[in-house]
């Protein structure tokens, strides 16, 4: 089938990235040199990277390479070289080759998350993700408590697997089609059935619990707190950083289809999630000691803020609002922002070494850090205040957009209208949140600043891990003094293009008929 | 001209990149470094000031310039838009002028980390001036909130003994107000980009003037947004009850980062009353005005009698500070031109003389390393110079005729007065007219602390704090009478010619203020028309609950609130 040949050469960074994973891992067990191995990677990224330079643009069918796809590729591969950065001291344990391959299959993952369009192939990227993420974190700690938060996160996040399969299976069936354009055709040619009806809020609602483990949105966070503190550095940087990205995109791509037949449950539950979310993973990080566990609850907050945009979004798609206000679009550079802010603190961490040659756990390791590593602590301070969302840097940008998006859809719905009402609240405890929030980052930059030399004389651990911070301190800033060309990019994601042919597509599926790579991609899943 | 205000604004940047640089071989070189970066940047205030002067008070806006930052197909046009005018152009030029005290006051006292610390210095410097300069609300919030960083780092690190809950609470304080001062903005801005013709997002503070004065805000919302704005303002300015963070942060904060907070970041608060509150919400600046009006008196009587309680110096010119914060905000809510014109120059009267003040007393701690007043005693025999100072600088903080405080206060209490004894909108007239005869007592206070102040620390029998004798202790040196001569010029010129000064405000001001003002008259006219029909009145697109609130007794207005 030449449409299968078209997705392939589509997908060939993808591929690139799949074949420099495998031969890590497969080669890992013939050759410890981890070095070569971590060449190998990064090469297959780089090849990657120019892959996806060069390459196809303009595709229709498994996989869109629209503006979501793109930029979520792009961040994939970004996040994949910073991430081996940051993870080359992990390669010292005895399994690099498995460690490193793990690492590289992620953000292939990731990568296939963002150009995903069927609803099979979305899963299998999620599982994608999750699955290297179970054997990472074994192979990155081996203690017991290590031991317990792994098992920990691999049944609940098996549980939510099967929480979000069962979701999109009742999607299939009540539409009967795996692709998302055309769910979205047949929903709005059969209408409001009382079995789309009865079907679809269900659906929906098992997304959210599926999604809403992996961006660690309240009340699915449980094991984040846990598994981060109990993960090395990397692990949990990657558990921060990757499945927010995936599940804000993926969650994009299934809202942006669907909203428009759901007209308030969808963005009333990403409302409610978002409120819990920004408060309690706010409130409960103010009396943190951990710093991977401070940082377990401030990426559950985030979770919150990306939960904002999320709701505008599907406010103003399922109430056929065309504003403008762009609530995926800010969801996506939100999610970006979180990212590079949050990499950044991790990468300083991992570069650190704290008592006794590992790695630092207490923020009180960090104690006057910035007087032996000014740079180094300046990195860190300019990544908390971009997480705090204080102007120039990027996470102000951030903030302002979604913002300004819910009041935004609040003005359009009718300041009095009880929806305007409801956005108004929503920005008013996003408000709040940011000035709790802003008290615990301050006491993580008040340590590195203010507090007297202990423990810690800034012994430098891993030096690649400091090269990654540098990119995302610059990054960082940057980024939020010239802002314009990536709000840019993330402008439009998630508005609907009516395409005159999916129609016609919709016809050729059956209701029985899956395509072969769906059913494919299905068997892989599950061994 | 515009471009030479730009390279004003960015130039404290270039600075401290350049301290940067040299930090690694020569951190020493960094106060040169500094203070030549201030020195260039005030003399380039200079110049622009006086072509502001030469151009007439005919211009209402000077060298604006308007670049492109987020391009348009990012979805929102947020423009990097500065340019002067009237309001802002000695507040501008007074944040170039206490830099440069600021960095001699800091010349020997900072020996720990002294790159990072003019860095920081410098960042601020660019803050400070952006906020005034900037033209486009998003590019004022942004320098709104980026003067928090770096005076967050100086309290924090070369602060006193308790610096680091002072430079947290600093920092949460602000923080909180500002974030809904920001939702407020928000609001503007897409209520504008909803109910104007474009349907585009307008940044641009004066366009947003405009077009808030065509389409203006229902009475709940604008009552919504003022509160909002207030929260971040008020906080800010500090007024009362809002000021508990201030004499922390004050007494906490380097000689140079006390300069910097008296002198320049409090100010931001009444500007930003000034620039968003008045103009773009009448409606709720009418209606709140009696409350803000209590609260400033509240804080000029308070601030004066917690700072004659204090026995620490800085903590009672912080308090001080609150005290004349009221005057301002008193003078800006009494919605009257010459109680306006009286709190704009007001505000750079306090800059002036409590800026130095912080500086002689930073001077002071830095002889004797202790701030209590009962330690001392008699000083002038061992330091004339300095005593010379301190009782100018005081003389010009209580508002001596002939000094710049009188002219500033007396317009201020004058504009007060007539606003409640000749044209008090009748609701609220005889609560006027007691905050009028009130606020009074607040000159007579501030002459109380700050001469008892001087007659314990300086006058009397000599008596020094123990001091080690290796080094002996010396009258002001040149680069300190230096840090404090531009100061006390201003101080005598604006209290020679306040008319130069006011020239420039004047226009401006009065076209800020007299949507506010006139809405306090037509509510007088309204009520005294026997019909007391209400749709007639000019404001006709404001919603039916405001006019229904005007025929209410209050307390129901604050129910439909």
């Amino acid at each position: 089938m030449s449409s299968n040949a078209d997705t392939l050469f589509a997908l060939f960074p993808e591929l690139l990235v799949a074949v420099a994973a495998m031969a890590a891992m497969v080669g890992g067990a013939f050759s410890r040199n981890a070095t070569v191995w971590w060449f190998v990677c990064i090469t297959g990224i780089g090849a990657a990277v120019i892959a996806l330079a060069f390459g196809v643009t303009v595709l229709d069918g498994l996989v869109a390479l629209d503006n979501l796809g793109m930029i979520t590729r792009w961040a994939g591969l970004i996040l994949a070289v910073l991430f081996l950065l940051v993870g080359h001291s992990g390669v010292r344990t005895k399994a690099a080759g498995e460690f490193l391959g793990m690492l590289t299959l992620v953000f292939l993952g990731l990568m296939l998350a963002g150009v995903a369009t069927d609803i099979v192939l979305l899963f299998v990227s999620l599982e994608l993700i999750s699955i290297p993420t179970y054997v990472l974190l074994f192979l990155g700690r081996s203690d017991r408590r290590a031991a317990e938060a792994t098992t920990k996160y691999f049944f609940l996040s098996v549980l939510s697997s099967g929480l979000f399969l069962y979701g999109l299976s009742l999607l299939y069936g009540v539409t009967g089609t795996t692709q998302l354009d055309a769910i979205a055709n047949r929903l709005s040619s059969t209408g409001a059935s009382d079995f789309v009806s009865a079907l679809l809020p269900i659906a929906i609602v098992f997304i959210f619990a599926g999604i809403g483990f992996k961006i660690a949105a309240v009340p699915f966070h449980f094991y984040a707190p846990d598994v981060y503190e109990a993960a090395s550095i990397v692990n949990a940087g990657v558990l921060a950083v990757v499945p927010k990205v995936a599940g804000v995109v993926v969650l994009i791509r299934l809202a942006s289809s669907i909203a428009q037949f759901e007209t308030s449950l969808i963005w009333q539950i990403a409302f409610v999630l978002s409120i819990m979310s920004m408060t309690v993973g706010n409130v409960c990080a103010l009396w943190q000691g951990n710093v991977r566990r401070l940082m377990a609850y401030s990426s559950i907050a985030h979770a919150g803020y990306i939960l904002i945009g999320i709701a505008v979004g599907c406010a103003e798609t399922s109430l056929g609002m065309d504003n403008g206000s762009g609530g995926f679009a800010a969801s996506l550079f939100y999610v970006l922002v979180y990212a590079f802010a949050s990499l950044g603190f991790f990468a300083c961490l991992a570069h650190l070494k704290g008592k006794d040659e590992e790695e630092v756990d207490d923020l009180d390791e960090l104690s006057g850090l910035s007087h032996h590593r000014p740079w180094l602590g300046g990195i860190m301070a300019v990544c908390m205040f971009s997480l705090m969302g204080i102007p120039p840097l990027v996470g102000f940008w951030g903030k302002l957009t979604l913002f300004s998006g819910a009041l935004q859809t609040s003005q359009s719905a009718g300041w009095e209208t009880a929806v305007g009402k409801w956005f108004v609240v929503l920005v008013i405890v996003g408000a709040v949140n940011a000035a709790i929030a802003a008290a615990y980052y301050l006491r993580v930059v008040g340590t590195l600043y203010f507090g007297d030399q202990v423990g810690n004389k800034g012994v430098v651990g891993s030096r690649p891990a400091g090269y990654a911070a540098l990119v995302c301190g610059v990054l960082v800033v940057a980024l939020g003094i010239a802002p314009s060309w990536l709000m840019r990019q993330c402008r439009g994601v998630g508005q609907r293009v009516p395409q005159s042919g999916s129609v016609a597509s919709v016809e050729a599926f059956d209701q029985s008929s899956l395509t072969s790579e769906s059913v494919e991609s299905m068997l892989s899943a599950n061994p | 001209m515009e471009t030479l205000l730009v390279i004003t604004v960015l130039g404290p940047v270039v600075g401290a990149l350049g301290i940067a640089v040299v930090n690694r071989t020569a951190p020493s070189l960094s106060r040169q470094i500094a203070l030549a970066t201030t020195v260039l940047v005030f003399a380039m205030t200079a110049i622009l000031t006086r072509s502001f002067l030469v151009a007439g008070s005919e211009v209402l806006e000077f060298a604006v310039a308007d670049l492109t930052w987020l391009s348009q197909d990012s979805g929102a046009d947020i423009r990097f838009s500065i340019g002067l005018d009237g309001l802002k152009l000695w507040m501008f030029a007074l944040s170039a002028l206490l830099m440069i005290t600021s960095v001699l006051v800091s010349w020997d006292a900072i020996q720990k980390r002294p790159a990072l610390f003019y860095g920081m210095l410098l960042l601020l410097e660019t803050g400070c001036l952006g906020v005034f300069a900037a033209r486009d609300i998003i590019l004022f919030y942004i320098f709104f909130e980026f003067t928090l960083i770096p005076l967050f780092f100086l309290i924090g690190i070369w602060g006193s003994e308790q610096r680091r809950p002072a430079a947290i609470k600093f920092f949460l304080y602000t923080l909180a107000g500002s974030l809904l001062t920001f939702l407020g903005l928000l609001t503007i801005i897409v209520w504008v980009s909803n109910a104007g013709d474009s349907g585009k997002l307008i940044f641009s503070i004066p366009l947003l003037t405009e077009e808030l004065a065509i389409h203006p805000l229902p009475a709940t919302l604008q009552a919504a947004v003022f509160v909002a704005l207030f929260a971040g303002f008020a906080i800010k300015v500090p007024l009362f009850p809002f000021h508990t963070w201030l004499p922390l942060a004050h007494v906490q904060a380097p000689a140079a980062g006390s300069v910097m907070l008296a002198g320049i970041l409090l100010k931001i608060g009444t500007y930003g009353f000034v620039r968003f509150s008045l103009p773009m919400l009448p409606v709720a600046t009418a209606m709140f005005a009696p409350c803000l009006l209590v609260l400033s008196v509240a804080g000029i009587v308070y601030g004066a009698l917690v700072a004659l309680a204090q026995s620490d110096i800085k903590r009672l010119i912080a308090y001080s500070s609150v005290s004349h914060l009221g005057f301002c905000m008193l003078g800006l809510f009494a919605l009257n031109p010459v109680a306006g014109q009286g709190a704009m120059l007001q505000m750079v009267n306090h800059g002036l003389s409590t800026g130095a003040l912080f500086a002689l007393v930073g001077m002071l701690y830095e002889r004797y390393h202790t701030r209590a007043i009962d330690d001392y005693s008699g000083l002038a025999k061992r330091l004339p110079r300095m005593a010379f100072f301190m009782l100018l600088f005081t003389f010009s903080s209580i508002g001596l005729p002939g000094l710049n405080g009188f002219a500033g206060e007396i317009m201020i209490l004058l504009g007060m007065f007539q606003r409640g004894f000749a044209e008090a909108p009748l609701r609220s007239g005889a609560l006027m007219k007691i905050v009028a005869v009130i606020s009074v007592s607040g000159v007579v206070l501030g002459a109380w602390y700050m001469l008892w102040l001087v007659q314990r620390v300086f006058f009397g029998p000599l008596r020094e704090p123990y001091h080690d004798d290796q080094h002996k202790v010396v009258d002001l040196n040149a680069r300190e009478i230096l840090a404090l001569v531009p100061l006390a010029v201003f101080v005598v010129w604006i209290g020679v010619c306040p008319n130069t000064f006011l020239k420039p405000i004047e226009r401006p001001l009065h076209l800020l203020i007299q949507p506010a003002a006139q809405r306090w008259a037509t509510e007088m006219a309204d009520l005294e028309r026997p019909d007391n029909q209400a749709d007639e009145i000019g404001l006709t697109s404001i919603g039916e609950i405001q006019l229904d609130c005007l025929d209410e007794p209050e307390e129901v207005c604050d129910d439909v609130l």
